[in-house]
């Protein structure tokens, strides 16, 4: 795989880990439920690239991780946006929009 | 705040490792169950729910692998397992460590002494603040040349305006007698001009050193010490300064020592003592006086610091001007001047810049070169070899979730390991070798220092060598280590019989023994070549002579009591016991220098196209020919008969009695010398021809009595029938009684005196130093043959027990191994002879006496490594023999 698709990837995932947290908190196997359930299954996220992408935004202090119960009783380990999590789900969300738009518009003009 | 929060996770995963991997674990085992609660949730078994769970999953070691190496400072904690990995991979292979490092070692031993050399001959800068911007003159009359008349460099310095800083004119290497309270010993100095301590801004070590504003009329002449002969010859006496001393009989004053670690402007020769110029007529007498007035002389040589913001190309138009000038003040010597400056640099001031020893250091960088790819494609191949047997080790490291860039730094991480302990070991090994060659003994009339001490340089030569070293014989077996075939590799034991790899190999060693057969071969055509100079027939004997140097001048002698002084040295040495015969002569055979002349020879008119006739010279006591066994042919011995005042008299060698003589009696026959017209000289014997020196052809030479040819700078020389030691230190007192004021310098037999750099020497020198990496060569090549071929035995272990079980006899399985070595050996030795026979015609300038292709060299030598060789691949092979089939058969 060329890096910078790669690089799109790894920041498209990011952006949808945020998104997918920033509602409520969630622990691993919910946030990758919910990104499959809310791209209505165009993306499904792997445990192997979920915990890597989880463990490094939470490296970074976007999320903060605490354990919990689960709905049916289990132990899990809950992620949750953190402030500067928030502010670079704005960041990210804004550039995406300009990305989707520019994208788009270069698309029409050629048909 | 967001390094904030990486560096807090960088710590935690660093120091809280337990900790955090425990975390990991849990939340993976968590999420699994995760799993299995929802897709049991969604209708399926127990069983099928962690069945799907474990598809999705992939591998929870490599699930954790994967988080792993996003954290923060993976990169850390990733290295200091690979190196502590690293560091057990080696200690459970003490062979393949040892075998690597000691290759490491040798490769870069070799090149740091080789290194050390180049960079004290021709690197290292004179210890003088700002020597970069220190340059020396040089002039062009008909050729280019480095000394100067001084009144021209008067001229020079008045007209140079703001181009220089300072000029500096330095008369260089007198050998004098220095006479301390009693005790006299002699000193090899130089005259300078007062500013020449302040130009290279210089301290004292110790007092003063000489002043611009030194007045040099009046009071005795001031001098200062080198650092290092005021250590060795003066005990570092600290009350030195103001004490008066004589300095050829005359009286000088001490003044100051300089600092230490300066050795003068002209490295390699060490100067011991300064004087101002300005008392060089005061102190060398007669002939001394004309340096500083003579136009057409050419006695000093001239240093000048580029003032600020001048650069070298600056000063060339400067000096162009300078030139024009002084032609335009003195059209008789100015004619064609041509001025120009280099740089000091590593200080040889030869006239073109350029420095002749580069040659021979390029010669010897060229082959160590050579050594350190040697050393490299052994340890290549030695890392190859294990690749194969870490098959396994990688493909389950690899399984386990290692990405492939991690494996490949692995293997470049022992790589390094082994690197640098190996430049560690090298640099011992360096620095033991160039003190080695920095100590051998120069037996050199004229004061050398070889200074091959290690520097920031050196080391930091050492360090990249090894790196580079490292990382050349590192990267492809890493590379090839990385690419492993998951399935092949786990479901056997890696038994590969003819890979490429075994390929790559093979070639490799074939390379290495052709390389070290090269040095080899160049190191055995030296050899020859020194021999051959050894063997040389001198035409005398050097046993039992020894050679003592003395200098009536140094004691203040003029030339009456000199003459005076001969006679009864002679007469007294003569009467010690166990003396058989002594002499006086001017020069001494391989020494520095040679006396000749031009001849008018009577009844001799030279044929068409031949050169006028001349000779070279020696003037010598009566006892000489016999004191060196030179076998007088005909006529008569000179006597002590022979004076200043009778009939000038000469014995001729039997060339010059052909030479000019031819089909006549040469005795009683009457030449002239061109720069001595007055006298005329009557042949009154022959001797048999002798060596002057060890290269070119014997010349035409005749001998003069000492009395009638008077020099002051003389060797005396005793032929002795007890032992030389006992004898010297009897005649060393007899001088020192007869004249406490005679210094006796470069004592020595004449054995030794033929050890000088005009003799065997350099012979001798690239001969040890080709030989050593020869034998280097050799080692590697050894290395690497015995490592290929029982590398590749105990991989064919299986195979052979399946021969041996199916009937094949021991000397079956021994050829079948042993051929692996025979092939590597002859193709080996073929491309050995190849680059040999081109090497060699780079050499053979420097051969004496053998053929660049000399066929009994490359025939002798050959045989002696393919020997060798095979002795090290018939260990192993024979060893394959020994394989018990069903232990073989069992084995995996």
């Amino acid at each position: 795989m060329p890096s910078n698709q790669v690089e799109l990837l790894r920041g498209t995932l990011d952006m949808l880990i945020l998104n997918a947290l920033a509602l409520a908190p969630l622990h691993g196997l919910g946030v990758s439920q919910r990104i499959e359930q809310v791209t209505r299954g165009t993306f499904q996220v792997k445990p192997g690239s979920l915990f890597p992408a989880l463990h490094r935004m939470e490296e970074r202090g976007w999320l903060k991780s605490s354990w919990g119960e689960s709905e049916n009783n289990r132990r899990a380990k809950y992620y949750e946006l953190t402030r500067a999590g928030r502010r670079q789900l704005e960041t990210e969300t804004r550039r995406w929009k300009q990305i989707s738009v520019a994208v788009g518009r270069a698309l029409e003009a050629n048909s | 705040m967001k390094w904030l929060s990486l560096a807090r996770s960088f710590l935690r995963n660093l120091f809280r490792r337990a900790q955090v991997e425990q975390a990991l674990e849990e939340e993976v085992s968590s999420y699994t169950e995760l799993l299995v609660a929802e897709n049991m949730k969604r209708g399926m078994t127990e069983r099928e729910a962690r069945r799907e769970a474990r598809l999705e999953m992939v591998g929870p070691s490599q699930l954790r692998e994967q988080a792993r190496n996003a954290r923060t400072g993976a990169w850390l904690t990733a290295f200091w397992q690979d190196l502590r990995h690293g560091f057990r991979v080696l200690r459970k292979n003490p062979v393949f460590t040892l075998a690597s490092v000691l290759t490491f070692a040798i490769g870069i031993g070799a090149n740091t002494t080789i290194f050390s050399m180049v960079n004290g001959l021709l690197l290292r800068p004179i210890p003088v603040s700002g020597s970069e911007r220190l340059t020396y003159l040089v002039q062009r009359r008909d050729h280019w040349r480095n000394s100067f008349s001084y009144p021209d460099f008067e001229d020079i310095r008045r007209n140079a305006g703001k181009t220089f800083s300072n000029l500096a004119a330095v008369r260089i290497f007198q050998m004098e007698g220095l006479n301390i309270e009693g005790k006299s010993q002699t000193i090899w100095t130089e005259y300078v001009t007062t500013n020449f301590f302040s130009m290279l801004e210089l301290r004292p070590a110790l007092g003063s050193l000489i002043a611009p504003t030194e007045n040099v009329a009046g009071s005795d002449p001031v001098m200062v010490l080198s650092h290092s002969y005021w250590k060795t010859h003066l005990g570092a006496d600290p009350n030195i300064c103001g004490r008066k001393a004589t300095l050829n009989g005359r009286a000088v004053t001490i003044i100051g020592v300089a600092p230490e670690g300066f050795r003068g402007v002209t490295p390699v020769f060490e100067t011991q003592g300064y004087l101002p110029i300005g008392a060089y007529g005061l102190m060398q007498g007669q002939h001394g006086k004309d340096l500083l007035t003579e136009r057409t002389g050419d006695g000093v040589l001239v240093f000048g610091r580029l003032a600020d913001g001048v650069s070298l190309e600056n000063s060339q138009s400067a000096l162009a001007v300078i030139a024009r000038r002084l032609a335009e003040q003195n059209p008789e010597s100015g004619k064609n001047l041509l001025l120009s400056a280099h740089f000091l640099g590593g200080g040889f001031l030869s006239p073109n810049g350029a420095n002749p020893l580069r040659v021979v250091t390029a010669l010897f960088f060229v082959l160590s070169g050579l050594l350190l790819l040697l050393a490299s494609a052994n340890v290549a191949n030695l890392l190859l070899v294990r690749a194969i047997t870490r098959n396994r080790e990688m493909a389950i490291r690899s399984a386990l979730g290692a990405v492939r860039v991690r494996l490949i730094r692995q293997v470049l991480i022992e790589t390094m390991l082994l690197g640098i302990t190996g430049c560690i070991g090298g640099a011992i090994l360096g620095a033991a070798g160039s003190r080695l060659i920095s100590g051998l003994p120069i037996q050199s009339d004229l004061p050398i220092v070889f200074d091959f001490s290690f520097d920031w340089r050196v080391f930091a030569y050492a360090f990249s060598a090894a790196l580079l070293l490292a990382l050349a014989s590192g990267l492809v077996p890493a590379l090839r280590a990385a690419r492993v075939n998951l399935n092949d590799a786990l479901r056997e034991g890696s038994r590969g019989y003819s890979s490429p790899r075994q390929r790559l190999r093979a070639v490799l060693v074939t390379a290495q023994v052709g390389g070290s057969l090269m040095l080899l071969i160049v190191a055995g055509l030296f050899v020859r070549s020194m021999q051959n100079v050894e063997h040389t027939d001198l035409g005398f004997d050097t046993n039992h002579v020894v050679n003592f140097g003395i200098d009536s001048h140094t004691a203040g002698y003029d030339e009456v009591r000199g003459r005076e002084f001969d006679r009864q040295l002679l007469e007294r040495i003569r009467a010690i016991p166990g003396v058989e015969f002594a002499s006086v002569a001017a020069t001494v055979p391989m020494g520095p220098e040679i006396l000749g002349s031009a001849l008018k020879i009577e009844g001799y008119q030279e044929p068409a196209g031949q050169p006028k006739p001349a000779a070279e010279m020696n003037a010598v006591s009566s006892g000489y020919f016999s004191t060196m066994r030179i076998p007088i042919v005909r006529g008569r011995d000179i006597l002590d008969s022979d004076t200043e005042g009778s009939q000038r008299v000469a014995l001729v060698n039997e060339l010059m009695a052909q030479t000019y003589w031819a089909g006549q009696d040469p005795i009683g026959r009457t030449f002239v010398r061109m720069d001595d017209p007055e006298h005329t000289w009557k042949v009154i014997g022959v001797v048999k021809n002798n060596r002057s020196q060890l290269l070119g052809p014997i010349l035409p030479a005749f001998y003069a009595p000492m009395a009638q040819n008077y020099r002051s700078r003389q060797t005396l020389q005793v032929r002795t029938s007890s032992p030389t030691a006992a004898a010297t230190k009897m005649i060393m007192e007899v001088v020192h009684s007869f004249e406490p004021a005679m210094p006796v310098f470069d004592v020595r037999t004449m054995t030794q005196s033929l050890n000088t750099p005009d003799g065997f020497m350099l012979f001798r020198l690239a001969a040890a130093i080709a030989s050593s990496f020869g034998l280097m060569g050799l080692v590697l090549a050894v290395i690497g043959v015995y490592g290929v071929v029982s590398y590749s035995a105990a991989q064919r272990t299986h195979e052979i027990g399946i021969r041996i079980a199916l009937g094949a006899r021991r000397s079956q399985v021994l050829r079948t191994v042993l051929r692996q070595g025979v092939v590597i050996v002859l193709f080996g030795s073929a491309l050995g002879i190849a680059t040999a026979i081109a090497a060699a015609r780079l050499v053979g300038s420097f051969l004496v006496g053998v053929s660049a292709v000399d066929p009994a060299t490359y025939v002798g030598v050959s045989l002696l490594l393919a020997a060798i060789a095979l002795l090290a691949s018939f260990i192993p092979a024979f060893r394959a023999t020994r394989v018990d089939p069903m232990l073989a058969l069992r084995y995996e």
